[in-house]
């Protein structure tokens, strides 16, 4: 007796056909989905200080973000699918950071900017600075530098794109509630 | 610039004694805490603001500069009191000069020194519930603060 | 509003308490970048400090340095060659020139502007690179050091100073007074917004730009002349209004003031070395040493404490941010909600030094 998801033609019967049919499907669905976050990532400037600077230079003329679909355009965490960690953390405000982190929408993606949000860089021995934004919130990519260049965000965005299409990143790999 | 140096010494006599007498930053010495009031409202006839409030921990004891200016010229004193182990506590120069509002609040949030009088004496750089004083010699920044991501502070 | 808010310049909050959209009471909180640096010169070395002093203001990197450099020197009895003290001083006013061009840019923007964003960004690049070129970083250079500075500048430096300040001088004459003192909209925004009085900066010790823009006529430059200044040709900017649009005016016109003393120094400047040597573990003998610099926000300070040892025993900083933010609390009540953010973005906050 055939099961009810098995694809019939006449008298035939192939189990297991539609669970292939819709995962291919799903695969494509993602792939559509992935194509499109890819290229239109809306970051959430979260500028707290020195490498704000450089970000707003990446947004400017020079060396322009909005050509790769990277529009500083939502000044709200619910707008928006890339958190740009950039400037150090203070305990202070490391909950405020989670609780932005934590307004965004699914999928969410995080570039750790400057040495600060790497490993602590030149805080690494002060009593009020969180050494790594990766005690809090899972990072994508990371970029060096104190302050980074402009370029730099360019060759992150680049690569946190080909995390997206090689499904790398940690919201896609660990799941939604990582 | 002399005078009102002679005016402090007038009436504070022997409380008063001149460390470093150059004509432009000269530094005085206060030996007794109580008189910090009435020795700031003599420096506010002729300056106008608290540039700024430096604080050294010489443990056990504390040493309070506070450093005034003025918007005519380029003239500055500095007046030197010690603030002792017993309380660390001092009276507020609020009163007169309203500019050492927020350097007292940091010297409190730092240092742990009470100015009392003040009129919103609360922690101003760090969380009210931090724990500690970071500035004072005894205090070292060591691995488990270093670590402490600071998500469980309510403020 | 804040911490994280974009129009708010950094990790600056202010809690409004609002009654329509008038605010009845507005209390200012900072600390959110509070990162310890005053802690931190006591474990490391005099010279291990300049990165540090980077990111005081880091919009004007070079000026605090300059200003850390001069403390050490004078605790340290170093005297720094002539050509080294007319370099900082140009170097100095190039910084000052940068981070005005970025506060037009930033109060552009928050006007209601974004082409002023752009356009302010566009002509300090050209100044970025410049001192990237001389000394390999953008906005941390870590050009200075104790005695003078680590290279000298290359051979076609002035040529090519010369020929951006040119530049930068013709768009603020012409692009930067059609977009903004012209235009109607940004007089309506600014004018009689924000108004600080001579009494309340006498009252809460604010200094630079924001006290000039009050009708106060002091600048250390004159007043206490530090490196090449007393040498040098220059006018005080000063308005006598005390609102926003004074405020951006005294910066424009310290543009134009900067500009002219950058052109002198070229002139002046003396060949020779750049740099007296100087041990890298300076041992400075127990004293106390207070040095003051008119940085592009105001009279910044250092003291300083040693005990003998290579570190510091106590280094306090004087921002002059710390003080000129209180006045928010005073100025934003009665104001409204959309006005409040020109008047935060009118004080041009740079929160790496308020919280140190």
């Amino acid at each position: 007796m055939a099961e009810e998801s098995d694809f019939q033609i006449g008298s035939f019967s192939y189990p297991g056909l539609a669970d292939v049919f819709l995962t291919r499907a799903q695969k494509f669905i993602d792939y559509v989905l992935d194509w499109g976050r890819k290229n239109s990532l809306w970051p959430l400037t979260f500028g707290t200080s020195c490498c704000a600077i450089e970000m707003m230079t990446f947004g400017a003329t020079k060396v322009d973000a909005d050509r790769m679909g990277t529009l500083f355009m939502a000044d709200s965490p619910r707008l928006s699918d890339l958190i740009l960690v950039s400037g150090t953390i203070t305990k202070k405000m490391a909950r405020r950071l989670l609780n932005m982190y934590e307004q965004m929408l699914y999928p969410k993606y995080v570039i750790a900017v400057g040495a600060c949000n790497v490993s602590g860089g030149l805080y690494h021995d002060s009593y009020n600075t969180i050494e790594g934004v990766d005690r809090i919130i899972p990072v994508d990519v990371y970029i060096p530098g104190c302050p980074p260049r402009p370029e730099q965000f360019m060759d992150a965005v680049r690569v946190l794109q080909r995390l997206i299409k090689e499904n790398e990143t940690k919201v896609q790999k660990y799941g939604r509630y990582y | 610039m002399a005078d009102i140096i002679d005016d402090l010494k007038l009436k504070l006599k022997d409380k008063i004694s001149v460390l470093y007498s150059d004509p432009k930053e000269p530094v005085v010495a206060l030996a007794d805490k109580t008189a910090i009031k009435p020795v700031a409202s003599i420096i506010s006839k002729s300056f106008d603001i608290l540039f700024m409030l430096v604080v050294v921990d010489r443990a056990p004891k504390f040493e309070l500069n506070y450093l005034f200016s003025r918007y005519s010229d380029d003239k500055t004193i500095t007046l030197r009191v010690v603030v002792d182990e017993k309380d660390y506590a001092i009276d507020s120069i609020c009163s007169v000069f309203d500019s050492a509002n927020w350097e007292e609040r940091e010297a409190y949030d730092l240092f742990g020194i009470k100015f009392t009088g003040h009129p919103d004496m609360r922690r101003i750089l760090l969380p009210e519930d931090w724990p500690g004083f970071p500035l004072r010699k005894d205090f070292k920044v060591t691995d488990e603060i270093r670590n402490w991501t600071g998500l469980d502070l309510k403020f | 509003m804040g911490p994280v808010h974009p129009s708010t310049h950094g990790v600056l909050k202010v809690v409004v308490d609002i009654e329509g959209d008038t605010i009845k009471k507005a209390v200012t909180e900072i600390g959110f970048l509070h990162r310890g640096k005053e802690k931190l010169a006591e474990i490391r070395y005099f010279s291990n400090y300049y990165p540090i002093v980077d990111k005081l203001d880091y919009l004007s990197a070079l000026s605090m340095e300059t200003l850390y450099a001069s403390l050490i020197e004078k605790a340290a009895d170093i005297k720094i060659p002539e050509r080294a003290v007319y370099l900082r001083t140009i170097f100095v006013e190039i910084q000052r020139i940068m981070s005005h061009l970025l506060f037009i840019g930033a109060f552009g923007q928050d006007v209601g502007n974004i082409t002023g964003l752009i356009w302010g960004l566009r002509e300090r690049e050209l100044l970025m690179t410049l001192v990237e070129e001389v000394s390999g970083g953008r906005l941390a250079p870590m050009y200075m050091t104790n005695g003078g500075m680590f290279y000298d500048v290359p051979k076609d430096f002035g040529d090519k100073l010369v020929d951006i300040l040119d530049k930068i001088e013709k768009k603020l004459e012409k692009d930067y007074v059609a977009m903004f003192q012209n235009n109607e909209l940004f007089k309506i925004r600014t004018k009689g917004v924000g108004v600080i009085d001579s009494q309340t900066v006498k009252r809460l010790g604010i200094t630079g730009p924001n006290m000039r823009a009050s009708g106060i006529t002091r600048d250390l430059r004159k007043d206490q002349p530090y490196l090449a200044y007393d040498k040098l040709e220059f006018d005080i900017a000063s308005e006598k209004e005390g609102d926003s649009y004074a405020r951006f005016m005294v910066r424009v016109e310290e543009v134009f003031q900067s500009i002219k003393i950058i052109k002198q120094a070229l002139r002046l400047l003396p060949d020779g070395p750049v740099v007296t040597k100087t041990p890298w573990l300076l041992k400075i003998p127990p004293k106390y040493t207070f040095v003051r610099h008119e940085t592009p926000r105001g009279e910044m300070s250092f003291y300083l404490v040693t005990d003998g040892s290579e570190k510091a025993y106590r280094l306090k900083i004087r921002s002059p941010t710390f003080f000129s933010i209180r006045a928010l609390e005073e100025v934003l009540v009665g104001s409204k909600v959309a006005d409040a953010v020109v008047i935060i973005a009118s004080i041009d906050p740079v929160m790496g030094e308020v919280d140190r």
